[in-house]
């Protein structure tokens, strides 16, 4: 089956079926007319806001300042534009409100409101577009609606955004009190404890550490040093009991008896070399008997004058040095000793002190340590609210002074003069073609689903049999008047139509109907 | 201009002034040809072969309003399709005569109409003549072209073993084409068909004359019996099927009824076509 096939089939049904033909295309172009005459007017206004999140002043005052994310914002445009709070402000400005409509019926308002509302957004590079088209069956509050919504919105969006800026300063700002009167109080804490407890220091504790452990060293220093005197002491006794007092170096006793030792060599020399009868010798004994004599008479005057213990001065008897040089180390070193002695015991009562001082709770020490970090925290976070704040002071004049305004009306509403939608001639027009389509479809559809044959080459397909013939119908003279005259009563009738459509179409454009 | 030639001339002078009778005409019933006697008809020119009885020939437009062709209706498409079929089956048939049936699909696709156009197409050609058969028991129509509806047909020869076969087949009123109507049967015989009779009638048929083209007007093939039956009997088949009146589960039926190499092919009757557009 190729197209001219159909083409030529398509022909010769319509042909056949001529009536229900004209029938349709008649039936189809007045309801398209009827269609074309109550279909709403419709005036489409529209306006689009351009969204901006990447403006100049962003990367100068990065980290100084915040801009909103107005994009977030373009996102839901929707909930914000249909927010009961802009609808009310268009309710207002399209002229709803002057009858003073009851709640329900306002609520009615605001869904047909929406219904004819169409929002598109057109994202792309940091930016969004947002549109907002709007139809009404009136120009002029078709324009206001519009208008309405984009300043209501803008509006709405600047607002919020002031609003949570100047929320967010005025928290800062109020944290940032909080913590400097934290401060005055942590500060006037750690004066107070400087001033009753001098002696306090940050970093006690290392320092009190070291100071009992120079102090300890100290006391095993001095106590080693005692033990060295004491044992020296000790030494120095046993030395000085085993020294005589004082010491005869010479009697005369011993002078004698050293004299007759003399002599006695002397002799003992002589005797080996002459006689006893030796002049020599004689006198050599004879003075040693003299010197024992002597040496007799003296001993005997000193056994005399023992009992007495009296020393005869003119005696030669000297004092021992080596027992006055004892004598006097010993007592260097008892004063060693007893200076030691006084050193280790103010050492340890030093000591004492400390370790009282460490021990006790309420010990400056302690307290200065937590005084000082509540204060550090305190100063810390004080001077990060301060720079948060002057953050947020700038981002509020950035505001105030619009440069962070991202929100612009791209397109500002315009009042439709013409009506959009479909126009009148459109219906008369697409009338004219469906009402040739549509029945030209119908019988396409009915030869493609009707089981009975209207085509020849089909049969030849379906069956593999020829075509012998094919037979048009014959007409008899009668018939073809007949024909005729039908013919010219159908062509009337779709004359009539088009005549209708076209006096509907002028009278229409002409603006009387 | 030779004489064949004067004699057309005159018979279309004269066809100016018939006048068709408007009663007959009105219903577009066909009407018998007896009806139209007394006005000025074609007379006949050829010799006929068939016993020179070709009665009152009726003329073109008569004919017309009977739905029957006429070679002077030159305009007519349906005129020429006729023509070419029959070329298409003397070609076939190698110039000798032969038994065609024309056998509907389903009742009402117009068998009767192609049976008796195609034996007006072969009566175009002088040298030819057709013989209409009608075969279709339950629905005969070809009486209707008699004169007289109440002639000896089928029926008559079958049961009445005197007649003759020349008692049985009546002109038309149109030239070289004569009709055998089933006649008034008293029972429904589908067994004439299968008996010896029956095939003896055709083969007498046939060879009487050898320029005759027998044209059996079958039943409707959904009566499939008769369908086969007559089959066998012809020589060639064609099976019309009407437009938007027969499913091809219908045909795909009645084409398993017959042989194919018997089948000359599908007429496809009444295909819709605006009639000036040619």
């Amino acid at each position: 089956m190729n197209t001219e096939q159909i083409a030529k089939t398509l022909v010769n049904e319509s042909f056949h079926s001529r009536r229900l033909f004209v029938a349709l295309f008649v039936v189809v172009n007045f309801v398209a007319l009827a269609a074309g005459f109550f279909w709403p007017k419709s005036y489409t206004s529209s306006t689009s806001i351009l969204v901006d999140d990447k403006n100049v002043i962003e990367p100068l005052m990065l980290g100084a300042a915040v801009a909103i994310d107005v994009a977030g914002r373009g996102k839901n445009a929707r909930e914000v534009i249909f927010s009961r709070k802009i609808m009310g402000g268009v309710l207002e400005q399209g002229g709803w409100m002057k009858d003073r409509p009851s709640a329900v019926e306002q609520e009615e308002f605001i869904e047909q409101i929406k219904k004819r509302t169409t929002l598109s957004n057109a994202p792309g590079g940091g930016k969004a577009i947002i549109n907002i088209d709007y139809r009404d069956n009136q120009p002029q509050r078709a324009y206001l609606v519009t208008k309405a919504f984009a300043d209501l919105f803008i509006a709405e969006v600047v607002a919020e955004k002031k609003m949570e800026i100047l929320a967010a300063f005025e928290f800062i700002d109020k944290q940032a009190q909080e913590y400097q009167h934290k401060l005055a109080i942590a500060e006037g804490e750690l004066r107070q404890l400087r001033a009753s407890n001098l002696d306090v220091r940050p970093g006690g504790e290392v320092e009190l550490s070291a100071r009992l452990t120079a102090l300890n060293t100290r006391i095993e220093n001095a106590i080693l040093e005692l033990r060295e005197a004491e044992m020296k002491r000790a030494s120095l006794e046993r030395e000085v009991n085993g020294e005589a007092k004082v010491s005869v170096l010479a009697t005369r006793e011993g002078q004698f008896r050293a004299r007759i030792a003399e002599l006695q060599a002397k002799l003992d020399m002589l005797r080996l070399s002459f006689y006893d009868t030796h002049p020599d010798i004689v006198q050599l004994k004879n003075q040693i008997q003299d010197l024992r004599a002597e040496a007799g008479v003296q001993r005997e005057r000193l056994e005399k004058a023992k009992p007495s213990e009296r020393m005869d001065p003119d005696e030669t008897v000297v004092n021992n040095p080596v027992y006055q040089q004892l004598r006097r180390e010993l007592s260097q070193n008892q004063l060693t000793i007893d200076s030691l002695k006084s050193r280790i015991a103010e050492a340890q009562r030093l000591l004492r002190e400390e370790v009282n001082r460490s021990k006790d709770p309420d010990g400056g020490d302690a307290r200065l340590a937590e005084l000082t970090r509540d204060y550090q925290i305190n100063r810390d976070i004080y001077q990060d609210l301060l720079r948060r704040r002057e953050r947020a002071r700038v981002s509020m004049n950035l505001d105030s002074d619009s440069l962070g305004l991202t929100l612009k009306i791209l397109e500002p509403a315009a009042p439709s003069p013409r009506a959009s939608g479909p126009r009148f001639w459109q219906f008369v027009l697409g009338g004219l073609a469906l009402g040739i389509l549509v029945p030209l479809g119908l019988l396409y559809s009915r030869m493609q689903f009707d089981p009975r044959v209207r085509m020849a080459s089909a049969i030849s397909q379906r069956h593999g049999v020829p075509v012998a013939a094919i037979v048009p119908h014959l007409w008899s003279q009668e018939a073809l008047i007949g024909l005729r005259k039908e013919l010219a009563i159908l062509a009337l009738v779709v004359a009539a139509t088009f005549a209708l459509s076209a006096t509907l179409s002028v009278v229409r454009f002409l603006g009387v109907l | 201009m030779s004489k064949i030639e004067k004699a057309l001339k005159r018979a279309r002078d004269e066809r100016g002034n018939l006048q068709v009778v408007p009663a007959a005409a009105a219903g577009g019933r066909i009407v018998p040809w007896t009806a139209l006697l007394g006005q000025q008809i074609e007379l006949p020119e050829t010799i006929s072969r068939m016993g020179g009885n070709e009665g009152k020939l009726l003329s073109a437009d008569a004919l017309r309003e009977q739905g029957i062709i006429h070679p002077q209706h030159t305009e007519e498409p349906v005129v020429q399709v006729f023509r070419e079929l029959r070329t298409k089956i003397i070609q076939q048939s190698q110039g000798q005569n032969a038994v065609i049936l024309v056998a509907a699909v389903s009742k009402g696709n117009g068998g009767s109409f192609i049976a008796r156009n195609l034996g007006a197409a072969f009566a175009f050609d002088s040298a030819k003549t057709a013989l209409l058969v009608d075969c279709n028991l339950r629905n005969p129509s070809v009486h209707q072209l008699l004169p007289n509806a109440s002639l000896p047909g089928l029926a008559d020869y079958f049961e009445n073993p005197e007649i003759d076969v020349s008692k049985i087949i009546h002109p038309v009123g149109i030239a070289r084409f004569r009709a055998i109507s089933t006649g008034e049967f008293r029972e429904i015989p589908a067994e004439y068909f299968v008996s010896m009779k029956m095939r003896r009638l055709m083969e007498s048929l046939r060879e009487r004359y050898s320029d005759r083209f027998i044209i059996l007007d079958g039943p409707p093939m959904s009566d499939i019996a008769d369908a086969r039956i007559l089959s066998e009997l012809s020589d060639y088949v064609l099976v019309v099927a009407r437009h938007g009146r027969t499913t091809n589960t219908k045909i795909e039926s009645g084409l398993s009824a017959i042989s194919h190499k018997k089948l000359l092919g599908i007429v496809f009757n009444d295909e819709p076509q605006i009639p000036w557009i040619r």
